[in-house]
């Protein structure tokens, strides 16, 4: 079951930031290197390292990483400085976090950059489920346009705003959970932070038990 | 990176294949009894002295196995999740017996049943017998359960394998004393 990983050279192409606080980072894609929608790969710049899910598709020719930037992190602001034509390795790829068909409806629910793994299956070719994505402003709700053109329902959902608009959930993914969605079995896919995984899974066991929980933690 | 997430604080689980269940659930006990074997064999080549490198090395590929064997059982068989799950093949369980034979032919022949101890790897691996033992009643348990008719090929290669490895930690028991030059203990009644 553990994937078999190799050492791959890449190099920067591109930064295109998303949000004040977020930028996509374009790589060179190795020869040779495949992935599924979902996985993820571990970056090494020096003496650090981090994994960060894939957001481009295993067909398109470079590799795009969602980064958001985390001030006193371990990574992100050295990598946010790194110019275009640095190379850096990385292992993978890594995980099992990928689409699963079934005859379930499929919820993704990601807070933040957890949206990553859903954009490189909707990229990919999946369509018809249900994205929630939690973030604190509508600044954050980077890949609505990819989104809404694929999704049966695509809820940002913003806990952070006091601005009012039927395009937004207000309120997190979870209240949306809790008294929005309509009874039945699904396939859950949660990528985000702890507490959201945590408060979602027990909501499931409370409301919607027998339906399928796959879990990717971001921090 | 946070290692918990706490979905399990109310008792509950998830497996490989996304079902929520009880950790009180058959396939939870099966992969934990094997967890539980994983974590001995640990032990066992943390005691064995590093000339032992082939030892070694043969417990590690152990250990990778007994992570595949755990997946297998974590996955309901009809799920997609199967996909990314590996099979214990023939050669793996051949790997073993050879294993076996060879150790069996250094060693002095066996006069009666011994007492478990000696060296401190053999006593570990002793350990490992017993709880690969109850690994595999708890499996077949769990096979019954899921498959009342006929057990698929691969759960029967796993459920192989798992027979095979106590006998191995046997075998292997009795190599560990025999290379330590830690004297047998014969039972007397």
């Amino acid at each position: 079951m553990e994937s078999k990983t190799a050492k791959y050279t890449t190099t920067i192409l591109e930064r295109c930031w998303l949000s004040k606080i977020t930028y996509e980072l374009i790589l060179t894609k190795p020869p040779f290197f495949d992935f599924s929608p979902g996985q993820r790969i571990n970056l090494i710049y020096s003496s650090s390292q981090r994994e960060y899910s894939l957001a481009s598709s295993p067909s398109d020719s470079n590799l795009i990483l969602c980064i958001r930037l985390v001030a006193g992190g371990i990574f992100s602001p050295e990598l946010c400085n790194l110019p275009s034509n640095t190379r850096l390795q990385f292992t993978g790829p890594h995980g099992y976090f990928t689409f699963k068909p079934s005859s379930r409806p499929a919820i993704f629910v990601a807070t933040g950059t957890g949206v990553a793994p859903f954009c490189s299956m909707v990229r990919s070719g999946i369509a018809g489920y249900t994205l929630l994505h939690g973030v604190q402003t509508p600044e954050e709700l980077y890949y609505a346009d990819v989104f809404r053109s694929s999704a049966a329902r695509y809820v940002p959902c913003l806990s952070g705003s006091d601005r009012t608009s039927e395009e937004y959930f207000k309120g997190r993914v979870s209240d949306y959970l809790l008294n929005q969605l309509p009874p039945d079995l699904y396939d859950f896919y949660l990528c985000g932070r702890a507490e959201m995984i945590r408060d979602v899974t027990f909501l499931v066991d409370d409301i919607l038990p027998g339906s399928f929980i796959y879990t990717e933690l971001f921090y | 990176m946070k290692l918990y997430t706490g979905t399990g604080d109310r008792g509950k689980t998830s497996l490989f294949s996304g079902e929520r269940v009880l950790k009180s659930h058959l396939r939870i006990e099966a992969y934990g009894d094997l967890d539980e074997l994983n974590s001995i064999v640990g032990a066992l080549i943390a005691s064995l002295p590093v000339q032992y490198s082939q030892v070694i090395e043969e417990l590690q590929q152990v250990q990778s196995d007994l992570f595949t064997i755990s997946a297998l059982l974590a996955t309901s068989s009809d799920s997609p999740s199967m996909d990314a799950i590996e099979e214990i093949t023939p050669v793996q369980i051949e790997r073993l017996e050879s294993t076996i034979d060879r150790m069996q032919e250094e060693l002095p022949k066996l006069h009666g049943f011994i007492l478990p101890g000696g060296h401190i790897s053999a006593s570990w691996s002793h350990l490992a017998r017993t709880v690969c033992r109850r690994s595999e009643r708890r499996t077949v348990r769990l096979l019954e359960e899921i498959f009342p008719t006929r057990i698929p090929n691969s759960y029967q290669q796993a459920l192989t394998y798992v027979n095979r490895l106590s006998d191995y930690f046997f075998a292997l028991a009795r190599y560990c004393n025999y290379i330590t030059g830690v004297p047998e203990k014969l039972w007397k009644k």
